[in-house]
C-alpha cells in the first residue's frame, strides 16, 4: 500500500515534469509567450472586456503569439510583487504600471522596453495630447500611456434640494453657507477619509483647492510656496463645524464612500469608476447625482478640474527581436481606439486614447465626458506629483492637524519633511 | 472545621467568577464568527452603512459568487497540499533536530538552539526579495513544493522552540534502557522520543498547518498560475483596484474555514487521546 | 568500553540529525539575514545598483520621531502581549484544564479566532469601532454612557489602546499552547493535594504554575517576539494612523519597501531583530530559563 503510493507520486511527478519540458520545447519554436500579471480581473469593471480582447488577441495570432495572463486580482499586492520581482532582478514580460514618482524609478536602469521610437511615429496620433509626454522622463518613454481618471466633484441633487439650494456653489464662501444649509436640513456636507494608503477623498479634495489656487502651474510650486498652507486652511475647515462624518478620520474609501451612498453626505469626489457600483448599490443617489468643478478661492480660478494617468503599459526590456515585436503588436491592439472604446463603455473606464463614446452609455458617464471638455483647464492630483511617502504621509498629517495635534503650517512642514 | 465552612461560602463565588469568563471569552470569540457568517449574506451597501442590522433579503448569491470565483475547487485542493506537506515536513526536519538539540549533550548545543529558536524575530516581511530569488533559484517558481519548502522553512523556529520544550521533559529512564540495549540512534527517535511527543508534535503541526492555511503574502509572491495557487488568493478575488466586494469574500471566507474548522475538531480528539495514552504511561 | 560508547559522543548520528533543518535554515534565514544586514547599510531602489552607505540609514532612523514612536509602540505591543494576553491564557486554561461542562467546545471555540483570516477580524472590529455607526458607541449610548461615544480608531489617545485590547483578548493561541502543558501534569498530584486539605486556587497556586512555569516563560517570550514583529492588524485597521499614532517598526519597514527604499526597509528590519534579541535575553535574566519545567519535575 505504501509502497505502491510512493510509486504513484514518483510517477506524478516524473510524468509533470516531461510535460513541462515537452510543453516547453514545443512553445519556443512555434510561438512566444508572454506573461502579463495583471489585476484587471476578478470583480475589477474592466476584467471582462479586458480578457475578450485578450482572448481574440490570442486568437488572431494563434501559433505565433500567446498571452498568458497571471491574475493578481488585489492592486496593491499586486504592486508589492511588481517590486519585489524587479529587485530580484526577474522582470514580467508585461506589466501595469502605476505612473507615480516612486514607480518612474524604474526607468533609471536598463529594465524597461523603451517605446521612444514607437510613440513618436504613427501610434502617437491615437493618444490625447500630454499623455505621452506625461510618460516620458529624460526623453525616454519607457511605459505606453493607458488608463485615465477625472474626478469632478459629485453632489447629490436631490438632498441640495431638500436643504433649497438650486445650484452648486462657484465660490468657497457660498460654498460654506450652503454646507450650513445641509447641516439644518439633517445632512452631512462632505465625505472626507484620512485612511486607506492614501486618503483618497480627502487627497483629491486638496488637489482640487490646491489647483484652484495656483491654476494651470500649480503643481510647478515647491512645497515652501504659501498655497499649500492656505489650501490646507480650506481642507481643516472641511473637517470642521460638522462639515463631514465623525468617522471621517482614520476612515477609507469604503467609509468616505459609503456615506455619499447612503445619502448621509452630499458631497463626494471619486472617478468614473464608481458610477458602476452607485448605479447598483444606491440607484436613487446614481440618479440624483450631478458633477460639478470644485468652488474657487477667493482670488483664485474656477473651472479647473482634477485628471491623472491612472495605469500605463510596461514591458520587460529584452533583446529578442520578435519578443520586442509581439509586445508591440499586443500594446497596439490594446490600445486600438475601438477596443478602448468597447472597454470604456462597459466598463466605465477612460483612456488617454482619441476614442467617442456610443450613445448607450451611462448618463453619469457622459457627464463626465463633458464636464472634461468644459475644463477651462486639466492638472492631476497630489498623489501624482510627489513620491508615495509624501502621499502616505498627507493622511497621517491631515489626522493631526484635524485633531489638532499640528497648525496648517505644521501640517505643511511634515509633508516637507516626507519629502526630503 | 473554619476551613470547611470559608470554603463552601467562597464555592459559589467561584463558580459564578470561572464561569464569567469562559463566557465572556466565548462570547469575545463568536462574535466575529457569528458576524463573519451575518455579513456574507448582506449587500455591501447594507454591509458598509449597517454593519450589525440584519440583511432586509437574504442574499444567497453571494455564496454562488464565491463558489463561481475561478477554480476555487483547485486553490481548496492546493491549499490542503502545500499545508499538510508543509506541516509534514515542517516536523519532520524539527522534531529530529529538537530530539538531538534536547536528549543529548554535545559541544554547540545551545548555541545551535539559540540560532534556531532567535528565527521567530525575524519580521518575514522583510524577507521578501531574498525569498523570491531563492524560489526561483531552486527552479521552485510557481510551484506549489516552492510554497511548502517556503512555510516548512518560515516554521522551523516555532516548532523547534516547541518540541525542544516538550522533548526535555520526558523521563530519561525509557531511554537509557534502550541505549543499554543496544539502540541506535534512530531507534531512540524513532520508537521512543516521537511516540512519546505526540502532544508537542500535535501542537507544533497546528501552528504549521494554520500558518500555511492563512499566509497570503508568499502565496502571491512565489506562484503565478492557478496551478500552483492557494485558497487565500482565491479570497482576494473580491478585492479590486476601486472596489471591495466584502460580502462576497466573506462568503468565501466562510467556505473556506468550514473544512478547516472540521479538521480542527477531528485533530484536537487525537490531541486528548494522545494524553490519556500518555497519562496511563506516566 | 560499554560505557565508553554510552558517553562517547555519536557525532555522526547528530550531523545527520541536524543538516536538514540547518540546510532549510540556511536558505531562509542565515542568507536572507545576511541579505537584510546588507542591504541595510546601503541606498537601493531595486533598479539601479545599491550603495553602500555604511550606518547613515541607522543615524537617519534614530532622528526620525515616527520610527522612534513605532519603536515605543513595539515596546506597548510586548508587554501587552506578554503581561496582558499571556496571563489571561494562563487563567482560562486552568479553569479549561479541570473539564468543566462543555470543555471541549469551548476549547475549540476560543481557537476559532485564528483560523478566520486577520482581514475579516479586523474589518469587524473597525465596525465596532467605527463612530458613526460602531456597536461601541450604540452599546455605550444605550447603558447611558453616551458622552463616552468616540471615533476609537480616530483619535490618537484611543487608536492604539484600542488596536490592541481586541488582540490581547484573543487569547486561543497561547491558551492552547498552556492547556496542553497544563493537562500533562499527572492527576495523582491533584488528589494528594486534595486529600491534604488544598483549596482550588491553592492547588493551582502551588501545583500548577510552578509546573507551569516552563512554558510560561516560552509563551511569554513567543508572546513578546510577536509584539514586536506586530504588523497585520494595525495595517490593516489604521495603517499607522492616525498622525502615525499606532505605527509600528513592521508598518515602517513594509512602507519603505513600497516607497522602493530597500535600504532604509532593511536597517528597520536589522534593529528589529537586534531589539528582539535584547527582549529575549533580558527576559531570560528576569523571568529565568524555559527550560526550568524539566528541573522542577525532577
Amino acid at each position: 500500500m505504501k509502497r505502491r503510493g510512493t510509486f504513484l507520486l514518483v510517477a506524478a511527478l516524473v510524468l509533470s515534469m516531461a510535460g513541462v519540458l515537452f510543453a516547453g520545447g514545443a512553445k519556443e519554436q512555434k510561438e512566444i509567450v508572454l506573461n502579463f500579471p495583471s489585476f484587471w480581473v476578478g470583480q475589477d469593471s474592466k476584467a471582462g472586456p479586458v480578457a475578450e480582447l485578450i482572448t481574440k488577441f490570442n486568437a488572431d495570432n494563434a501559433g505565433k503569439i500567446k498571452i498568458v495572463v497571471e491574475e493578481n486580482p488585489s492592486p496593491d499586492p499586486y504592486r508589492t510583487k511588481i517590486n519585489a520581482s524587479l529587485a530580484a532582478g526577474a522582470v514580467p514580460d508585461l506589466f501595469i504600471f502605476n505612473p507615480d514618482p516612486t514607480s518612474f524609478q524604474y526607468y533609471d536602469g536598463e529594465i524597461l522596453m523603451d517605446f521612444t521610437e514607437e510613440l513618436k511615429g504613427e501610434w502617437a496620433k491615437d493618444f490625447q495630447e500630454g499623455y505621452i509626454q506625461a510618460s516620458t522622463k529624460k526623453g525616454r518613454t519607457k511605459t505606453v500611456p493607458y488608463e485615465i481618471g477625472i474626478t469632478p466633484i459629485w453632489y447629490n441633487s436631490e438632498l441640495f434640494k431638500k436643504a433649497g439650494i438650486s445650484e452648486f456653489p462657484k465660490t468657497f464662501d457660498e460654498f460654506w453657507v450652503a454646507c450650513d444649509k445641509l447641516k439644518a436640513a439633517g445632512i452631512v456636507p462632505t465625505s472626507q477619509m484620512t485612511g486607506g494608503v492614501n486618503a483618497w477623498t480627502s487627497m483629491l479634495w486638496y488637489s482640487h483647492i490646491l489647483a484652484s489656487i495656483g491654476g494651470p502651474d500649480v503643481w510647478n510650486r515647491p512645497l515652501t510656496h504659501p498655497q499649500y498652507v492656505e489650501a490646507a486652511k480650506i481642507l481643516l475647515r472641511l473637517y470642521s463645524d460638522g462639515n463631514t462624518t465623525k468617522d471621517a478620520v482614520g476612515g477609507d474609501a469604503g467609509v468616505s464612500g459609503g456615506h455619499y451612498l447612503a445619502g448621509r453626505t452630499a458631497i463626494f469626489i471619486n472617478g468614473p469608476w464608481y458610477i458602476g457600483r452607485a448605479k447598483k448599490d444606491a440607484p436613487a443617489v446614481h440618479a440624483a447625482t450631478q458633477l460639478a468643478f470644485a468652488p474657487a478661492v477667493k482670488g483664485g480660478t474656477y473651472g479647473g478640474l482634477i485628471g491623472f494617468q491612472l495605469s500605463n503599459l510596461a514591458a520587460a526590456n529584452t533583446k529578442d527581436q520578435a519578443k520586442r515585436e509581439a509586445t508591440l503588436k499586443f500594446f497596439r491592439w490594446m490600445t486600438k481606439p475601438e477596443n478602448v472604446k468597447m472597454i470604456s463603455e462597459r466598463s466605465g473606464a477612460m483612456f488617454a486614447l482619441k476614442y467617442q463614446l456610443g450613445d448607450n452609455v451611462d448618463p453619469l458617464l457622459k457627464r463626465f465626458v463633458e464636464i472634461s471638455n468644459q475644463a477651462k483647464f486639466i492638472v492631476p492630483h497630489f498623489q501624482s506629483q510627489y513620491p508615495v511617502h509624501v502621499t502616505q504621509e498627507l493622511g497621517q498629517a491631515i489626522g493631526a492637524m484635524v485633531l489638532g495635534k499640528a497648525t496648517p503650517e505644521e501640517f505643511v512642514q511634515f509633508l516637507i519633511r516626507a519629502n526630503k | 472545621m473554619l476551613y470547611e465552612t470559608k470554603r463552601s461560602l467562597f464555592r459559589p463565588l467561584g463558580i459564578i467568577l470561572k464561569w464569567s469568563i469562559l463566557l465572556f471569552f466565548l462570547l469575545f470569540t463568536f462574535v466575529p464568527l457569528g458576524w463573519l457568517v451575518l455579513s456574507s449574506f448582506k449587500t455591501n451597501f447594507e454591509f458598509e452603512t449597517n454593519p450589525f442590522a440584519l440583511p432586509a433579503v437574504w442574499q444567497f448569491g453571494n455564496y454562488v459568487k464565491a463558489i463561481q470565483i475561478s477554480g476555487l475547487p483547485r486553490l481548496f485542493f492546493n491549499s490542503i497540499v502545500v499545508s499538510s506537506f508543509s506541516t509534514v515536513l515542517n516536523l519532520l526536519v524539527t522534531a529530529m533536530a529538537a530530539f538531538v538539540l534536547s536528549r543529548l549533550r554535545f559541544p554547540f548545543q545551545n548555541a545551535i538552539l539559540t540560532t534556531l529558536t532567535a528565527g521567530v524575530l525575524i519580521p518575514i516581511i522583510a524577507l521578501m526579495v531574498p525569498y523570491f530569488s531563492i524560489i526561483r533559484a531552486l527552479g521552485l517558481y510557481d510551484t506549489l513544493w516552492g510554497l511548502i519548502v517556503t512555510y516548512a522553512s518560515i516554521n522551523i523556529p516555532i516548532s523547534v522552540f516547541l518540541l525542544h520544550g516538550f522533548m526535555r521533559t520526558l523521563p530519561r529512564e525509557l531511554e537509557e534502557a534502550a541505549v543499554m540495549d543496544g539502540c541506535t540512534l534512530f531507534q531512540r527517535f524513532y520508537r521512543i522520543v516521537l511516540p512519546l511527543s505526540q502532544l508537542g508534535i500535535v501542537t507544533a503541526g497546528t501552528f504549521v498547518f494554520l500558518y500555511s492555511w492563512n499566509e497570503f503574502l508568499y502565496a502571491m509572491l512565489l506562484t503565478s498560475s492557478v496551478a500552483s495557487r492557494t485558497i487565500q488568493l482565491g479570497i482576494r478575488f473580491f478585492t479590486s483596484q476601486f472596489f471591495i466586494d466584502y460580502t462576497a469574500m466573506y462568503a468565501a471566507i466562510v467556505i473556506t474555514i468550514l473544512p478547516s474548522v472540521v479538521v480542527y475538531i477531528l485533530f484536537h480528539d487525537k490531541i486528548v487521546r494522545g494524553l490519556t495514552s500518555g497519562a496511563v504511561k506516566g | 568500553m560499554g560505557k565508553a560508547a554510552l558517553h562517547r559522543v555519536p557525532w555522526r548520528g547528530i550531523i545527520l540529525f541536524l543538516l536538514p533543518v540547518c540546510i532549510l535554515y540556511f536558505l531562509f534565514f542565515v542568507y536572507p539575514l545576511g541579505f537584510v544586514f546588507i542591504i541595510g547599510c546601503t541606498q537601493w531602489n531595486g533598479v539601479t545598483a545599491p550603495q553602500f552607505i555604511g550606518l547613515k540609514n541607522y543615524i537617519d532612523l534614530l532622528q526620525d520621531p515616527t520610527f522612534l514612536l513605532s519603536v515605543r509602540n513595539n515596546f506597548i505591543w510586548a508587554l501587552s502581549l506578554g503581561f496582558g494576553q499571556i496571563p489571561l491564557a494562563a487563567l482560562v486554561a486552568m479553569i479549561l484544564a479541570r473539564k468543566p461542562r462543555g470543555w471541549k467546545f469551548l476549547r475549540t471555540m476560543y481557537f476559532l479566532p485564528n483560523v478566520i483570516s486577520q482581514v475579516a477580524i479586523s474589518m469587524m472590529w473597525i465596525a465596532i469601532y467605527n463612530a458613526e455607526y460602531g456597536a461601541l458607541n450604540k452599546l455605550l449610548e444605550l447603558m447611558g454612557y453616551a458622552q463616552l461615544a468616540r471615533n476609537w480608531l480616530g483619535q490618537i489617545e484611543t487608536a492604539l489602546p484600542a488596536i490592541i485590547l481586541q488582540q490581547v483578548l484573543y487569547i486561543g493561541y497561547f491558551m492552547i499552547i498552556i492547556l496542553a502543558g497544563a493537562m500533562a501534569i499527572p492527576s495523582s498530584f491533584y488528589e494528594a493535594a486534595e486529600i491534604d486539605g488544598a483549596s482550588v486556587v491553592q492547588q493551582e497556586l502551588y501545583i500548577t504554575l510552578p509546573l507551569l512555569r516552563g512554558i510560561l516563560v516560552t509563551s511569554m517570550t513567543l508572546a513578546m517576539a510577536y509584539g514586536l514583529r506586530h504588523f497585520e492588524a494595525t495595517f490593516l485597521m489604521t495603517a499607522g494612523g492616525p498622525a502615525n499614532s499606532t505605527s509600528v517598526m513592521g508598518i515602517q519597514l513594509f512602507n519603505n519597501m513600497s516607497f522602493l527604499r530597500y535600504g532604509r526597509a532593511n536597517a528597520i528590519g536589522s534593529a528589529l531583530i537586534v531589539l528582539g534579541v535584547l527582549v529575549i535575553v533580558v527576559l531570560r535574566n528576569t523571568l529565568g530559563r524555559s527550560e526550568s519545567i524539566s528541573e522542577v519535575q525532577q
